[in-house]
């Protein structure tokens, strides 16, 4: 068997055995669910806002009746208007009423209109629009002009709209994309680079390692464990926006925009560079230690530049022009992962930078896989304390 | 075919000389006994054979090659440390190991099958290894070391932790192995065992080979020689010269007699000392005569 045949051979056991767990599978499920069950919900719901709401208008007799079915004309998709005479009501019945709620407004006069506290913009601006155009009608048939040649007059322009940016990304979904990538390119890597340490120390702490090593190599080992458990989180997060995006789809709720789809290439070469940087680099520290009790405190300065990198992203991923510290650590392998896909999908990374920081992530990769390997020749077999820095030095020179 | 030759080796760890010029040979089809006290070696030297150590010096060789990493493949290993996955099935975990070793899937399932049987646990095949008890954990153990039929196969205390019914299934198994052709390395601090099963014997301590040579030769080169006496009534005051006496009880005396002494004098001084119901001279046993060795 060669060593690609082995690596997978190590990669597929880490991938059946991993998948099996209990937490696993609780974890996956909970956040299927979340993804399918958020949409539903959201179907389910009574889509209150943006159907019509009934209002009640007052009238006084002054006022022209003709400008009800201008106001039911110009307000039919935003509001259900039941028109009440007020031509008899005195004021103080006219305040109860509106302090009531039984009359949302009163038009005491072309010019005048009575509210209980606060101005409805919405149906204030209907009938405004209402008001004017009678008074435009009025004034017209004064001035000699018919009412055809008024509604003429009247009548809206046909406005084009010229965009300078036609073919660009709205701004509000490039700053989902980034979101969305970030988020997965912190979460994804620290929760299976800490499976991938977790792997590590139990093979060592239960010493199955020396019959692994008895076959294979170190680096053959480490390689199929990065790989496996790579792909178990690809795996997942395929599941998981297979889920949401088959309930967005099935609802018909929200339309996924057509341009996010532009953006899944530099997403998932981010997300495959980080969790591979990320698991290679968390398996090389658990190869320093022997229990799980030490795991977090050697694996405490690898969220330090995660957390930076999750900082200056959320930066990135909301403001109104490229941030300098993240175009800088766009280029700094730990930092690239989660840096990238929110300045791509923001449009501030330019090609050049695309091609360096992803060249960089792989070359840091690379050496990081070489430090591992080798570091994992001497630090396998050690039980017990767990190996210094100092010394994790030293077997790296050697 | 000159089977396993460990020869001169020498790992040193920090302050410590853990082999000092250790040799080991094991021809091919030999059972070969590794013994020695605790902390004298025979790990690591079982570790540097893996090439899990790397060794400051001497050489390994299998039929007079060095051990390359795809030799390496084809050894069975069965660690001191017991390790297995706990998260996998029995049947899974031997093939996986299987797999390791170079055999095809449909080979490593069947072969897995096979010796999961022959280990007695035809039953747990499905079971988690977590569900097993110790001692079925160590019968997996064997099966993985087993699982690719190796040609060389190096047992770290397989005996250890075994109950009686097990420790006869082992051995049985070594014996297989050994008529089919394989060479089998193991240590053990159960001498009795040991003497039953090995061929031949390779004592060490301090990192270095004290003795070698079957458990019938390490006793005749034995310095001494025991004299036991069983006397019809009380015991005569009677002592062999050079000798030391060991036991004593109403009827039997036992003496420790340098091996140069003339037997058929001391039988006929001990007849004119007294009766006797029976005597005998004869080399030690194994575990005195390794007691011995490890002291000198």
């Amino acid at each position: 068997m060669n060593e690609r045949a082995l690596v997978k051979q190590v990669a597929m056991r880490e991938i059946v055995t991993r998948s099996r767990t209990k937490a696993f599978r609780i974890i996956t499920a909970v956040l299927l669910a979340l993804a399918v069950v958020g949409p539903i919900a959201a179907a389910l719901w009574p889509e209150s806002d943006d159907e019509a709401r009934d209002v009640t208008i007052g009238l006084v007799a002054s006022v022209d009746s003709e400008l009800e079915e201008l106001i039911a004309a110009i307000g039919e998709d935003i509001v259900k208007i039941e028109f009440v005479d007020t031509s008899e009501f005195s004021l103080d019945e006219i305040d109860t009423g509106l302090t009531s709620g039984d009359l949302d407004v009163v038009i005491e006069s072309a010019d005048r209109l009575a509210w209980k506290r606060t101005v409805d913009d919405q149906l204030a601006t209907v009938i405004g629009l209402a008001l004017q155009q009678q008074a435009a009608f009025e004034l017209a048939g004064s001035l000699g002009l018919s009412e055809a040649e008024t509604a003429d007059l009247l009548a809206p322009i046909d406005i084009t709209q010229r965009r300078v940016d036609a073919g660009g990304v709205d701004d509000g979904i490039r700053q989902a994309v980034a979101w969305l990538g970030l988020m997965l390119a912190f979460m994804l890597p620290q929760f299976f680079g800490q499976l991938t340490m977790l792997s590590v120390i139990e093979e060592k702490g239960s010493r199955v390692i020396e019959v692994l090593l008895s076959h294979v190599r170190p680096q053959t080992l480490l390689l199929g464990k990065v790989a496996g458990l790579s792909v178990l989180a690809l795996g997942q997060v395929v599941v998981l926006l297979g889920g949401l995006t088959a309930a967005l789809l099935v609802t018909d709720r929200v339309t996924i925009p057509r341009e996010v789809w532009q953006f899944v290439p530099i997403l998932t070469v981010s997300l495959i560079g980080g969790l591979v940087f990320y698991n290679t680099l968390f398996a090389l520290l658990g190869s320093l230690v022997s229990r799980q009790e030490d795991a977090s405190q050697v694996a405490l300065p690898v969220f330090f530049p995660m957390m930076a990198g999750l900082f200056i992203g959320q930066f990135a991923a909301v403001g109104d022009s490229d941030v300098f510290a993240a175009k800088v650590l766009t280029f700094f392998p730990l930092t690239t992962p989660m840096l990238l896909p929110v300045r791509v999908a923001r449009g501030y990374a330019a090609a050049w930078e695309v091609a360096v920081a992803l060249a960089l992530l792989l070359l840091g990769t690379w050496l990081l896989v070489r430090l591992a390997a080798r570091l994992y020749n001497f630090t396998l077999l050690q039980a017990g304390s767990r190996v210094s820095w100092k010394q994790a030095a030293t077997y790296m020179r050697k | 075919m000159t089977g396993l030759e460990v020869s001169g080796l020498m790992k040193r760890f920090g302050d410590v000389q853990a082999l000092d010029g250790l040799s080991l040979a094991a021809p091919v089809g030999q059972l070969v006994g590794f013994l020695g006290p605790n902390g004298a070696g025979k790990s690591t030297t079982m570790r540097s054979i893996l090439g899990l150590l790397a060794v400051d010096g001497g050489s390994i060789t299998w039929n007079g090659e060095p051990i390359t990493a795809a030799a390496r493949r084809n050894i069975g290993y069965m660690p001191q440390d017991r390790g297995l996955y706990q998260r996998m099935k029995v049947g899974e975990h031997i093939a996986y190991i299987g797999r390791l070793a170079g055999l095809s899937p449909s080979e490593a399932t069947a072969r897995a099958a096979r010796w999961a049987a022959r280990v007695g646990l035809e039953d747990r095949h499905d079971d988690l290894i977590q569900d097993l008890s110790t001692g079925n954990q160590q019968r997996v153990q064997l099966a993985v070391a087993m699982v690719h039929d190796p040609p060389l196969l190096i047992l770290d205390e397989p005996f250890a932790g075994l109950d009686p019914v097990a420790v006869a299934m082992l051995s049985d198994v070594m014996t297989e192995q050994v008529e089919q052709g394989a060479t089998v390395v193991f240590s053990s601090h159960q001498l009795d065992l040991v003497e039953d099963l090995a061929e031949n014997l390779t004592i060490v301590a301090n990192g270095a080979t004290r003795a070698t040579g079957s458990s019938a030769e390490l006793r005749r080169r034995s310095p001494i020689r025991l004299l036991r006496v069983e006397w019809v009534g009380e015991p005569p005051a009677w002592e062999p010269p050079q000798s030391s006496r060991l036991d004593s009880r109403p009827d039997v005396s036992l003496f420790s007699v340098p091996a140069a002494s003339d037997s058929s004098a001391l039988m006929a001084s001990a007849a004119a000392a007294g009766s006797f119901v029976s005597i005998s001279y004869e080399p030690p046993p194994l575990e005195d005569v390794f007691l011995g060795i490890v002291a000198s």
